[in-house]
């Protein structure tokens, strides 16, 4: 397969460039985004009050017993089944204090199977400004956050970035291997039926976040 | 020392809905305007311009360029005709070498409301209207001048007038000009369901500073067997006694 | 007239007299007002964030060969493939014999209008492929064998009743008391097998990202990020006009799209696609290939007057508060955009003579372009598709003759005063013998729908004669 065809492209690149020869008069000065955004002065409560908006679920925790404990609470409500893990020694040791009953399937196997119940990941950031996860394939793969109907994100409180702004210069300069990245606001949804608002579309029905510190 | 001002009279309303400008000017008078009426003047070749015929329209638009061009005030009792004037000559005169008038003319002329309260700075005009009136307002004149406070403003200095919130109040009423004609059936639609959101109101009357809004207004609660009526703004502003009947109002 | 001018009037006649769609309209647009002025507060200034979006659309376009060569290079250097298509047959001709030698059997597919645009589902099901729409509203018109309502929430014009009926004769599925929340787990139910069986994910691209070779995809409800996860191809199939110079310019883009276009802060799944699976990568697709799509574009862009059309950035707000989408709803205009947008972009780019009615299928109100999140100058552009549509000959002779005529007569006030004299006359006439609303009444037009205007005894002027100075 060629990678680009010669004769289109260089059609419509001709036409394009036709045009982008036009005399045109200077750009206005670009509008500064503090000048478009509100600042946010506390931005971990700002993405704590955003959540609690978009239906994230948060679990505070102050240390390692904490977030273990917070991991049980949340699957104890995630039918029985398969969960599957990014494969990063801080989730395996999160995991290894749930009991034998959960099994876990790590991203080092393979993609998430579909029938797997829950899927546990780190996130590279967090953002205030929408009560977002900023997520990428170096995140347990692209299916971790969106094949299973509850995806656990464990992270801690330094993490939280103020703006998109922020969370995309993190994505330019930092997560520049991945083949994808990307902000996840709250579990799947649509208003396709009428506008009335219905969770858990074709992504999770549930993001549940572990805050440590 | 009277204030010299043009009537600018749409040519719709001049054919057909005389008593706009003669209750127009009426109010300029009791305000202490001294009105005249350039008997030259004929359209402003807004009909042309807004359905395409920009060909047409020119002679009309450069005409009226020359028919105004000795006047420092114009008044014009329709926002549409005003913002034909004032919004869209720059781009029909554009290579045309009146264009600079054009320009020009459009500084000085002026929507009726906008005229009263901005250059001659009155908002009472010793009116009096007991009915409960709904304010309808017109997409041109509000969207394209700007202009809201202004109207409102004169209705409320209105003695014994009730003035209803009309719901959905910026949505279209549906006339477009040529749009009524050629797509007729939606117009009405549009017409009705402002008819439906007035009736909401309460509002025994719908007014407007577009005559050509309240025109098709008027046909469609004929046409819907509604029992609301149509007033122009001036309509309202020329009664002066408590209790007298309404003049200017069409079924 | 042409033959789609014809079909359109056929439609709205019927669309407007139905009440029951009117009501259904109004209240999903009431809901759509009122979380997009919930949405429009959390900005500090809307203004300053249109302004912003507007300047960041213009640079790409006005630099589009500059931002579009970068955006291919980096694609091509992360092992992705890109095809320019300059129109709608090489777009689909590209993806049918991709399909074709990767031996693909089910294509899923996330919401791309430009799909719909070049028809690329019936190009893929002619040559025996299974199309699964998986944007849950797309789904339910695909059932339908129709097309799309709007371009954001296609399936808006149905009830919940209506897709339960759907569901149980398509689907085999029986949802109690059409409840949303069943029939929504009915659907991914459906879907996810398609997902996970497909060979190939077809996407569009709401961004194209010059300075990082990536493609920003937004959905809601995730079947964006499945389709661009689980199979092994990924197809992106854009419009050439999608491309920004910067990732950092959709740190205004993102919400600034999501509150036009629903009134959220941002659409929940924002994603960015950088290629195919990279190496020691767990999962995603082994191959990655872009389409730009010209069809029509460059017509757009080679006239400098059009040329801001290609701002848009396929929000819906523009269809959302024109009053006469309100009232025809979406299936009327017989195109793949409707609304105000859809009336500028279809004549320009699929005829004048045959789609320019829909120009003139407004009533210049300009509430459009008070919401144009790119400041797109809408009016302005319905105002000179109309005059170019004039230009080009399209006018009925009976039009043509009225302007002429009333070109002459307004060149002179006495004439104008005669000659409204005797159309005043005529038409007392026609009312006096009662043929108001019969062929011969030359004021048809009005009272075809409304009732007739009383007609005053002296025009304004006739009357300034005799009373003006007094």
């Amino acid at each position: 397969m060629e990678t680009s065809n010669s004769s289109a492209r260089e059609n419509i690149l001709a036409r394009i460039r036709k045009a982008n020869a036009r005399p045109r008069s200077a750009p206005a000065p670009e509008v500064p985004l503090d000048a478009i955004f509100p600042p946010i002065p506390d931005p971990r409560r700002r993405f704590l009050d955003e959540c609690a908006g978009n239906m994230t679920e948060i679990f505070l925790s102050v240390g390692a017993a904490g977030s273990a404990e917070a991991l049980e609470t949340i699957l104890a409500t995630v039918p029985p089944g398969e969960i599957y893990v990014q494969d990063d020694p801080e989730l395996l040791a999160l995991v290894a204090a749930l009991g034998p009953w959960r099994k876990a399937r790590l991203s080092s196997e393979g993609a998430p199977a579909e029938s797997t119940q829950a899927s546990l990941t780190l996130a590279h950031a967090f953002v205030a400004q929408t009560g977002s996860i900023l997520t990428s394939s170096a995140c347990g793969g692209r299916g971790a956050s969106i094949v299973p109907p509850c995806h656990i994100v464990f992270g801690r409180g330094h993490q939280i970035l103020p703006d998109i702004s922020s969370a995309l210069a993190r994505v330019q300069n930092k997560i520049t291997g991945a083949s994808y990245a990307g902000l996840i606001t709250g579990s799947s949804r649509t208003a396709d039926i009428e506008k009335i608002l219905v969770q858990g579309a074709h992504g999770p029905r549930r993001l549940a976040v572990i805050l440590e510190g | 020392m009277k204030r010299k001002v043009a009537l600018f009279v749409p040519c719709f309303v001049d054919q057909v809905l005389p008593q706009v400008a003669i209750d127009t000017l009426t109010v300029l008078r009791r305000v202490g305007c001294d009105v005249v009426f350039p008997e030259d003047q004929t359209c402003c070749g807004q009909p042309g311009f807004n359905t395409g015929h920009w060909e047409a329209a020119l002679p009309c638009a450069e005409r009226f360029v020359r028919v105004f061009s000795g006047y420092d005030c114009i008044v014009c009792p329709s926002g549409s005709c005003t913002s034909m004037v004032r919004s869209h000559y720059p781009e029909l005169l554009a290579s045309s070498p009146l264009r600079q008038d054009a320009i020009d003319v459009g500084q000085r002329v002026f929507e009726f409301s906008e005229f009263l309260v901005r250059v001659a700075g009155v908002s009472d005009v010793g009116a009096s209207f007991p009915h409960s009136v709904a304010y309808h307002p017109a997409c041109h004149a509000t969207r394209e001048l700007g202009i809201y406070a202004e109207p409102m403003q004169l209705l409320r200095a209105v003695r014994h007038i009730d003035l209803r919130p009309l719901p959905n109040e910026s949505e279209c009423c549906g006339f477009g000009g040529m749009f009524s004609a050629k797509f007729g059936m939606i117009s009405a639609a549009m017409g009705d369901t402002k008819a439906v959101n007035l009736e909401q109101s309460g509002a025994e009357f719908v007014t407007a500073i577009d005559p050509s809004c309240l025109m098709h207004l008027s046909g469609v609660f004929g046409a819907t067997r509604r029992k609301l009526k149509t007033i122009y703004l001036a309509g309202i502003l020329a009664n002066t006694a408590a209790g007298a009947a309404a003049k200017g109002a069409s079924r | 007239m042409s033959a789609a001018s014809q079909e359109f009037l056929r439609k709205a006649i019927i669309k407007s007299a139905d009440l029951d769609h009117r009501a259904l309209i109004q209240k999903g647009m009431l809901s759509y007002d009122l979380a997009v002025a919930k949405g429009k507060l959390r900005f500090a200034d809307w203004e300053a964030a249109r302004n912003r979006c507007s300047a960041v659309k213009a640079e790409g376009i006005a630099n589009l060969a500059k931002y579009l060569t970068e955006f291919e290079q980096r694609v091509i250097e992360r092992g992705g493939h890109v095809h320019w298509a300059e129109n709608a047959g090489q777009a689909n001709e590209y993806v049918v014999n991709l399909a074709r030698a990767r031996n693909v059997k089910t294509v899923v597919k996330s919401k791309s209008m430009v799909t719909e645009e070049i028809h690329l589902a019936s190009a893929l099901e002619k040559i025996g492929i299974t199309v699964w729409e998986t944007d849950l509203g797309e789904f339910i018109v695909q059932l339908r064998n129709e097309p799309p309502y709007h371009i954001v929430t296609p399936a808006m014009h149905l009830s919940r009743r209506q897709i339960a009926d759907l569901f149980r004769d398509k689907l085999g599925e029986d949802v109690k008391d059409a409840d949303p929340v069943r029939l929504v787990a009915a659907a991914r139910v459906a879907l996810r097998r398609a997902f996970f069986s497909a060979e190939m994910g077809i996407s569009g691209a709401n961004f194209l990202v010059a300075d990082s070779g990536m493609v920003a995809i937004s959905t809601n409800e995730g079947n964006g990020r499945l389709t661009t996860s689980i199979p092994r191809i990924h197809v992106v199939v854009t419009g050439i006009e999608k491309v920004i110079p910067r990732l950092s310019d959709l740190a205004a883009l993102w919400p600034v799209l999501a509150t036009s276009g629903t009134g959220q802060p941002i659409t929940t799944y924002s994603t960015l696609i950088r290629g195919p699976r990279a190496a020691g990568e767990s999962d995603g697709p082994e191959e990655f290939h872009v389409v730009l799509v010209d069809n029509g574009r460059t017509e757009l862009l080679a006239n400098p007057e059009t040329e801001e059309v290609l701002q848009c950035i396929r929000c819906g707000a523009c269809l959302n508060i024109c009053p006469i989408f309100r009232q025809v709803g979406g299936h009327t205009y017989g195109t793949t955009y409707p609304g105000p947008i859809g009336s500028i972009y279809t004549p320009r780019t699929a005829g004048l003579s045959e789609w320019g009615h829909l120009s003139y299928a407004c009533s210049l109100c300009t509430a459009c372009k008070g919401v144009c999140p790119v400041k797109i100058d809408l009016p302005k552009q319905l105002l000179i598709t109309r005059r170019d549509f004039i230009a080009t000959g399209n006018v009925k002779p009976a039009e043509h003759a009225g302007f002429a005529g009333f070109r002459w007569a307004s060149a002179d006030a006495g004439r104008f005063q005669m000659l409204g004299w005797v159309g005043r006359k005529a038409l007392a006439v026609v009312r006096a013998l009662g043929l108001s609303g019969t062929v011969l009444d030359p004021m048809r037009v009005w009272t075809k729908y409304r009732s007739p205007i009383a007609l005053p005894k002296q025009s304004f002027r006739e009357w300034w004669r005799k009373n003006g100075n007094k």
